[in-house]
């Protein structure tokens, strides 16, 4: 079977470069609106899910859904830090767990309105635990015991008075910002200080959470399972990998729906824009179909060539769309995480998924908008064809 | 009229290419409707409020309650007429999907200070005499068919019964109430803050403490200097209070959204391109299809101007029925919608003025992409319009 030369398709869409442009620069927003949408996903899934860690062990009480609304009472917090064999041991042979208090605490954008940060109140051995997760990017850590903060770097220029030299007061304790981090994962959206110094500022008495690193080879299901049926502190115990990803659940499932809702409407309109500018495309060349068809041409290889201009007009919107995209990666943003009521800053991600599925989607839309047009072509008679004038 | 029959014709011409661009209308403006619908349905929070009112929570943090203690001392301050404690239950009935919100309050202050609940069915004095009364919104008889003198099981999250955990709290309606004002929420749930007490009290040994104390002004009191002298009660602890006026209270949870209205409306933006780009280009191929019939019409002596007026009417009209049914698809979608969303956006509701700014846009989408084409049927040359191809 002879196929149409590409080449005919290339120079039909330059000829009618006005609709051409058109029907790409519409299916070029439809893509990226819909690319714009899958890359906050992914930079929100990604912050939480690809950074927890599989050997930390996250204790809070039974039941609790997110450390806000887990609390321990300090002695019960202790015996669980002390005397979990499950947990792997320092060079001087003390475990490494930590107690955490965390609160998220009313502070105001830089840019005016209220949120709700995240504040933890960690012990020196939660550094232990981490290791170089967090870096210092400025200024220093706080020193153990006294009034002193450091702020994650995403938080530092939205949220007010958290720069290095800044007074951040805490209800009614003034604490010195010392020092900014970076860190991969959400703790950057945080501000962390003393764990007893953060408890009295907030007048409360017990910690949210233990914090444990895990030795090699734990069963977390059997440890959880033992901590839950203690009598004295009844706890449950999941790693932090899951309880990140379990915290993201909601906000994720509905940035995903709203790319799918999106892209399902828009892709309807764009498939009859572009079944529209075939439709017109194989109408104004009618007599050149009948030249084809007269000229040995089988109706399949007109189909596919028609099919193959409708493609060709989806990828190169797909592919604008993609580049109108590009710029937002990296840009910063943030919203209330409504499962755990705090503050989340996280940037767009322009990742090979997202590009893949743009590029797809437009695909998709080339195939189904010009399937019909280019059955009708293929359809013609060539006396018929070659007879409208 | 002759012409409007014209316009009619052109348009059933080509029918598929017609419907094809209708659909896409109708898909665009429902798009459009239901996006700014989420936006206005985040900021309508902070319509309903009364300038009346104060409310004082914890300075420190949405999640910390104040001490029962606090209420003695803020009522000395002048400039106040009536107080009562408030605490967010949080529960759920039946199942967790079917949240609304519960409050323990005060009774007999808090119905002198929301003078918008108007009592329908029982009364206000049921609803202080009996300890595990509830007075309940009529969003609340709608959805779930409850009626005077039903017990209500609740659910608790955040406070757990002294009977164990998953045992629901009972409540007994004993007065229904209608807002009389709009916006006010008809979906609220209000308990006694005595059996509340009680009730905490007697699983874990503790008095809860009060999630907000709401204020009602004297006539003629200065907000701001009440204000500032509940604030400096505090100001040295135990736990610093933030008093606000209702609205800047509403306002704090439409902030949390931080940037998603501008997402919402740039993707509404992204939308509203691609539409016009499709209606543009509908209207040039329809009046490059045209040319002939123009040639025709011109030789037969109609003026330059029906020749514009054709083909505008052609892309009004289209617009006019594609945003028509767009709009009716988002107002007939609108339940589904509100209930998809539940307690996420709770009181999606489309409003008049984003039906308005449907019908605006509608007209200024068929006016732009009316003008290129019909100036170009203005300015066709007769002879050379006569020799097109079909």
């Amino acid at each position: 079977m002879k196929l149409v030369p590409l080449s005919y398709n290339l120079r039909s869409l330059i000829v009618r470069r006005g609709p051409t442009l058109l029907t790409v620069l519409g299916i070029a927003a439809t893509v990226a609106t819909v690319a714009g949408v899958l890359a906050l996903q992914q930079g929100f899934a990604t912050l939480y899910a690809e950074n927890g860690r599989a050997d930390l062990a996250v204790v809070m009480r039974p039941g609790a859904t997110s450390e806000g609304v887990s609390s321990f009472t300090r002695e019960g917090a202790l015996r669980i830090a002390k005397s979990t064999p499950e947990f792997a041991v320092d060079a001087n042979g003390a475990p490494l767990a930590s107690l955490e208090c965390f609160l998220a605490v009313r502070r105001y954008r830089v840019d005016g309105g209220e949120t709700n940060v995240p504040l933890r109140g960690v012990q020196p051995a939660t550094f232990a635990i981490r290791g170089d997760e967090l870096r210092m990017s400025e200024g220093r850590n706080f020193v153990a015991g006294t009034d002193e903060v450091i702020v994650g770097r995403s938080i530092t220029d939205r949220i007010n008075n958290c720069h290095v030299g800044d007074v951040l007061t805490i209800n009614v304790t003034p604490f010195k910002v010392v020092g900014v981090f970076e860190c991969d994962g959400p703790f950057e959206s945080e501000i962390w200080g003393d764990f007893d110094r953060m408890l009295s500022a907030l007048d409360r008495f017990g910690p949210n959470r233990v914090l444990g690193k895990l030795a090699e080879g734990t069963d977390v299901q059997a440890l959880d399972a033992r901590l839950r049926e203690s009598r004295e502190t009844p706890a449950a115990v999941t790693t932090e990998r899951d309880y990140l990803t379990a915290q993201t659940e909601v906000l994720s499932a509905i940035l995903v729906f709203l790319g799918a809702f999106l892209g399902l409407i828009m892709g309807v309109a764009a498939v009859f824009t572009a079944t529209n500018t075939m439709l017109s495309a194989i109408a104004s060349r009618t007599p050149e179909i009948g030249i084809l068809l007269s000229t040995g041409f089988r109706p399949l290889s007109i189909f596919l060539s028609f099919l193959f201009e409708a493609v060709l007009l989806g990828l190169l919107g797909g592919v604008l769309g993609a580049l109108l995209v590009l710029p937002l990666n990296g840009i910063q943003t943030g919203t209330t995480n409504f499962q755990t009521f705090t503050e989340v800053a996280f940037g767009f991600r322009i990742t090979a998924p997202v590009l893949l599925t743009a590029i797809g989607f437009s695909l998709a839309l080339g195939v189904i908008g010009g399937t019909l047009p280019a059955l009708r072509a293929a359809r013609m008679t060539p006396t018929e064809a070659l007879r409208r004038q | 009229m002759d012409l409007l029959r014209l316009v009619w014709r052109n348009l059933w011409r080509r029918k598929l290419r017609t419907f094809l661009t209708v659909g896409s209308l109708v898909v665009a403006f429902f798009l459009l409707c239901t996006l700014r619908t989420l936006v206005t349905t985040i900021q309508s929070g902070a319509d309903a409020a009364s300038a009346s009112r104060l409310i004082v929570q914890s300075a420190v943090s949405l999640f910390v309650d104040l001490p029962q203690s606090y209420q003695t001392k803020i009522q000395s301050v002048p400039g106040i007429e009536g107080i009562s404690k408030w605490q967010w239950f949080g529960g759920y009935y039946q199942e967790e999907r079917n949240r609304f919100a519960q409050f323990a309050v005060d009774p007999a202050e808090t119905l002198e200070i929301y003078p918008e609940m108007q009592i329908t069915e029982g009364s206000a004095e049921a609803f202080e005499k009996q300890r595990r009364g509830a007075l309940i919104g009529t969003g609340l008889v709608e959805k779930y068919g409850w009626k005077l003198g039903d017990t209500v099981p609740i659910l608790p999250e955040l406070f757990p019964h002294p009977d164990g955990p998953g045992i629901a709290w009972e409540f007994e309606v004993a007065a229904i109430y209608e807002p009389t004002a709009r916006n006010f929420d008809p979906n609220m749930m209000m308990f006694h803050w005595d059996y509340f007490e009680d009730t905490v009290k007697a699983g874990s040994g503790e008095a809860p403490g009060v999630g907000t104390y709401i204020l009602a002004l004297e006539p003629g009191a200065d907000p701001t200097a009440v204000m500032g002298r509940v604030d400096a009660l505090f100001e040295n602890g135990p736990q610093r209070v933030q008093t606000t006026s209702e609205s800047e209270f509403q306002k704090q949870f439409v902030s949390m959204f931080g940037n998603v209205p501008f997402f919402v409306s740039a993707i509404g933006g992204g939308v509203l391109i691609a539409i016009l780009l499709a209606v543009v280009n509908t209207m040039l191929m329809a009046g490059r299809e045209q040319t002939r019939d123009i040639g025709i019409l011109k030789a037969l002596g109609f003026t330059d101007g029906d020749a514009v007026k054709l083909l505008a009417l052609q892309s009004m009209l289209i617009c006019l029925v594609g945003a028509g049914l767009g709009l009716l698809l988002a107002q007939v979608t609108e339940p589904g919608i509100a209930g998809a969303l539940g307690s996420m956006f709770p009181g999606y509701a489309v409003t008049s003025s984003t039906y308005a700014l449907g019908a605006v846009v509608a007209v200024g989408l068929g006016l732009f992409a009316g003008i290129a084409p019909a100036w170009r049927a203005a300015r066709l040359d007769t002879v050379q319009a006569l020799s097109a191809k079909d």
